[in-house]
Parts: C-alpha cells; structure tokens; sequence
C-alpha cells in the first residue's frame, strides 16, 4: 500500500472526530473517502498532511511511519493537497500560486507549469490575475493545479465539486481522471457520492468518525443502503 | 498660518526625513503582523538596541572629528551594518523567548500583548543599566552622545528650505532600503513564502512552507530594518536614550496603521505622512504639539478607519 491510515483516532479537544479510522490507498488507485456533513472526511485529510495530530495510530506512506513528520515536510515525501474551500491564495497571482505549489522544488518548473496550463488552459488566460478575483471553479481547478506542482504521488483533493454548477463539476472529475491515468495515485473527498463513486476504484464510507463499510465503487454505487444514506434515495441510475 | 506658509518647505523636508526613520520602523510592525496577525509591541525596543549598536560601532572608530571620503563611507557602512544585525539577532531572540511558545500553545493575543510589553520594559531597563565602581546601577537615564559622523552641510535650497546632506542621506538610505525590501517581497521565492504565509498560513503549510522559519525570517527583515532606522537616527541626531523607542515606536505604529497595517507600502506612505503632518502642525502651533497631532491621528484613523488608507493585509493587496 502507497498510503495507509491505520485506526488513527483525532480529537479536537474533548471531542473525538475520529475514532480509529483505517484506510488505505494503493498505488494508481482513486480512492474516494464519503460520508454526510461532520463524519471527519476533512479531519482525515488534514491529519494525513500533517495538520492535525493524532492521538492514537499511524499513517504510513510507502512503507515509512509519517506520524510525527511535521506537515510542511510531508509534502517532500509526496503528498500534496488541494484543501477543502480552495485555500487559494487570494492576494497572489494564478502563476504566483501555481509557484507556490512547487516551493519545495528546486530548479525549472516551466514544463509543470505548462502541463497544468493544459489540464486547464483557462488558467493559463488568467496567469497574471489575483487568485482571489477567480471564480469558484477556476479556484478549484487553480487548487488543483498547485497540488500537481508538487509532483505528489498522492494527490489529496477535498471535496472539489463544492459549489461548483454541474456541468463543472463534469470536467473536473473528467480532469482527475485524466491525471490519475498519468500516474498520481489520488484520495478523493467527496458529498458528490454518485458521481465519486463512479470514478473511483474503491471506496470508504465515514459516519460520525468510524468507517463503516469499504467496497468497490461500483458496488457502493448499487447497495441500496448507500444508495438511499447518501445517493438522495433510490433514483434509478 | 502665515508660519506655516514660510515654513512650508523646511517642514517639507524635516517631515520627510524623520518620516522615512518611521517608515523603516513601521515596516516591522506591519510585517510581523501581516504574517502573525500580532501587534509587536517590543518592536520600539529592536529599534533602541539598533541606536546603541550604532553609537557603540560608531565610537569604536575613534573619530577625532566629522569623517570624509572613504572613511566616512566606511563608518557609515559599518554602522549601518551594526544597527541592522543588531536589531535583527534581538528580535529573532524576541520572538522566540516572548512569542514563540505562546504561540505554539494558542494562546490568547492578550497574552502575547503583555509579553510584548513585559519585554519592551525589561529591554529599556537593560539598557539602562551602567557599571560603576564595579557594580551595576540603572543609573543610564540621560542621553547618550555620539561623535558625529557626518559634517553636516547645506546641499541646496527648495523654496526656503534648506537640504542638507544627513537629511538627504536619511531619506535616500530609507527609500532604497524599502525598495529592496518591496522587491524580496514580491520578487523571490521567500518572499512569496511570506506573503502566503500571510494569506493563508494553513495553506502554506500544504505546500511545504516551514511556518517557524517564516515567522523568524519576518522577525529578522523587521527588526533589521528598525536597525537601519536606528543607525540613520543616530548619524541624523547624534544621541540616543534608553527610551527612545518608545514615543517613536508609538509614531511608527500609527504610520503602520494609517497607512493600513499589513501592507507594506501603506508603511512607507504612512511613515511620511505622519512626519509631513506632525511638521506641518508644528509650524502652526509650535514644535510641542509635535506628539499631540500624532496621538490625534491615531485615535482618529483607529476610530474612522482602521484599515488604514491603503486597507488590506500583507501581501493581499495586488503590487
Ligand atoms: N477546528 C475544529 N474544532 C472543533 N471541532 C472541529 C473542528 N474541525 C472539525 N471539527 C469537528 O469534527 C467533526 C468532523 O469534521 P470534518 O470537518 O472532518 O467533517 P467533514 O466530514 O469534512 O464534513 P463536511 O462534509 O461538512 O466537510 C465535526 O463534528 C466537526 O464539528
Ligand atoms: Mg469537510
């Protein structure tokens, strides 16, 4: 396994967001983590970059204990993220982002920069634009396209459809797609179950901080239990 | 008002050049606050050990008079360099002695203000302290002389007044510093760091950025430039004083402010403001009101407009 999450447990105070959670991500898979609001999908990927410390477990990325690696030193190992909400840059512009995405990296990042401006050449238009001043789903595709500068090997992307018109949220998948069949290994967040779903190999579903089933897409995509918690109910497909 | 009118331009350039030492200063407080969103008080005190630096480098040369030529170019350097590393080493040990662990541990911004200003006191009664028949007194409250560096000459006149070469000196060495300053900030990888930090500090965690070293690189550019403002004080007025950061830190704060705390050309903007309008007022009224019309714009910026008048936080704000 490339990525492991093995039982960690994550409080925020008192309050426990997760209670001994494990998942794991193999090489080139898409690996798609869902679940309602609160059930600690964004926990889970904060702790794995670092952010959030546990008080119990382990995340292990190629075989090597990460724990307690400090999170600004994870992404050197190959993780990179595109958090929930963007977490754009506002005040800087789209390549000064992008750049922002390759700070660890020493030497020439033009061809990296020039292969995301083709994943999304509508970046490429708005270069020299404030982050701040893009719209929602170029700052999702910009939130992506900073995480690509890394060169992760696991690309964490939480929740990218969010708030994004449907048509959008279309190319995005479309796009994660495309880069997964280039070889980044990504753990997807996502509301959007349906659509996650079918993109991803496998796949986990939180409730309240606990795991509780793990599949196949396709087979969550057709077991009505998920379907009716988390797919609005039985609409035939 | 007809002073004010005579003395239009000799308040112009005395603004100007005491403005550009609060521009420098000021730049600590708006830097450290763009990335920390914390108010260094301490601050005043980075720039009083950058006029000591100076004075002791200063001395160490053993002038026998004013310097010309090479040497003066020399003293001027080195001076400048003292105050800088100075300043620059005491607020990286500010931050990690007052700051760093209340940070780490989230503590309230009340607690890091009454840190800062435990700090700030003991630094002024550190400097206070002299030796003296083998004991130490805090006896050192009077001004402290230096030897001055530079003769001071009349360049030329604008209008009425008169500019003369340490006036000139002070504002060039403030403008080009800041020049520097602006382009390492907006320029070069760090300074992208910085101002992303600044954004969104979780963000930047994302995407490798080392917070701490951040926050000591922001702590060692501020307290470097207090220094250079230290340095430039001291070859302007020769002296210096335990406390003599404190009022001026108080005038660098309110150009940080008015010209929008966060945002370093507001600095720059605010710094010369505040010393155009605090010598303007002086021709008016008289040179003792000089604090009173700062501590007025003060009061007032904070109560009409607290984002200062260029607004916006560091880095935020698209230059
Ligand atoms: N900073 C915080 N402080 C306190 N509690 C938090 C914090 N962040 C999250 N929580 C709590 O932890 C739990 C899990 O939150 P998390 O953000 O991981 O959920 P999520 O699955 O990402 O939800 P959503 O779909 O709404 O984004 C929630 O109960 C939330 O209230
Ligand atoms: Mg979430």
């Amino acid at each position: 396994m490339l990525l492991e999450i093995d039982d960690i447990s994550v409080y925020y105070g008192k309050i426990a967001a997760l209670k001994g959670v494990t998942v794991a991500v193999d090489e080139g898979e898409i690996v798609a983590l869902i679940g309602a609001n609160g059930a600690g999908k964004t926990t889970t990927l904060k702790t794995i970059s670092g952010l959030r410390s546990v008080a119990k477990g382990a995340v292990r990325l190629a075989g090597r204990d990460i724990t307690n690696v400090p999170g600004h030193e994870r992404v050197a190992l190959g993780l990179c993220q595109a958090p929930e909400g963007r977490g754009i840059f506002p005040g800087l512009t789209v390549l000064e982002n992008l750049h922002m995405g390759s700070y660890i990296r020493k030497g020439d990042v033009s061809a990296d920069v020039e292969r995301v401006f083709s994943l999304f050449p509508r970046l490429k238009e708005r270069q020299k634009q404030a982050g701040g001043t893009l719209s929602g789903g170029e700052q999702q595709m910009l939130a992506i396209g900073r995480a690509l500068m890394a060169q992760p090997k696991v690309l964490l992307l939480d929740e990218p459809s969010m708030g994004l018109a449907p048509k959008i949220i279309q190319q995005i998948f479309e796009i994660i797609q495309e880069i997964n069949e280039q070889g980044v290994t990504v753990l997807l967040v996502e509301q959007n179950a349906a659509q996650a779903l079918a993109l991803a190999h496998r796949a986990y579903v939180l409730e309240t901080g606990r795991v509780v089933r793990s599949a196949t897409g396709r087979e969550l995509l057709n077991d009505p239990s998920v379907r009716a918690a988390y797919l609005g109910g039985d609409i035939s497909h | 008002m007809s002073n004010f009118v005579d003395l239009f331009w000799s308040s112009t350039i005395d603004g100007l050049t005491i403005g550009s030492i609060y521009a420098l200063v000021a730049l600590g407080y708006t830097l450290v606050y763009g990335v920390l969103r914390l108010i260094n008080f301490a601050h005043s005190e980075i720039f009083m050990i950058g006029t000591f630096a100076s004075v002791g480098t200063i001395s160490l040369f053993g002038l026998s008079g004013p310097a010309s030529g090479l040497t003066l170019v020399l003293v001027l350097f080195c001076t400048a360099a003292a105050g800088m590393a100075a300043s620059g080493a005491s607020a990286v040990v500010l931050e990690r002695v007052a700051y760093r662990r209340l940070r780490t541990r989230g503590s309230s911004r009340l607690a890091a203000l009454i840190s800062a200003i435990g700090a700030s006191l003991f630094l002024q009664e550190v400097f206070a302290l002299r030796w003296s028949n083998g004991e130490l007194h805090a006896s050192g409250r009077d001004y402290v002389n230096s030897e001055r560096v530079l003769e001071k000459t009349e360049l030329f006149s604008i209008g009425d007044g008169i500019v003369r070469n340490d006036k000139l000196l002070v504002f060039v060495a403030a403008i080009l510093m800041m020049i520097v300053l602006d382009r390492f900030v907006n320029r070069t990888r760090l300074g992208r760091g910085i101002r992303a930090t600044a954004q969104d500090s979780e963000s930047a965690v994302l995407m490798g950025v080392n917070i701490n070293r951040v926050v000591v690189l922001t702590f060692l550019i501020g307290g470097a430039m207090a220094g250079l403002a230290g340095a430039l004080y001291v070859v302007y007025f020769d002296q210096t004083r335990y406390i003599i950061g404190f009022v001026l830190g108080i005038k660098a704060f309110t150009a940080a402010v008015l010209g929008g705390i966060g945002n370093l050309r507001g600095a720059l903007l605010g710094g010369l403001t505040i010393g155009l309008v605090e010598n303007y007022g002086a021709s008016i009224w008289g040179a003792e009101w000089k604090d009173v019309i700062t501590f007025s714009i003060l009061v007032l910026v904070l109560l009409f407009r607290p984002n200062g008048i260029l607004g916006e936080a560091l880095g935020r704000s698209k230059a």
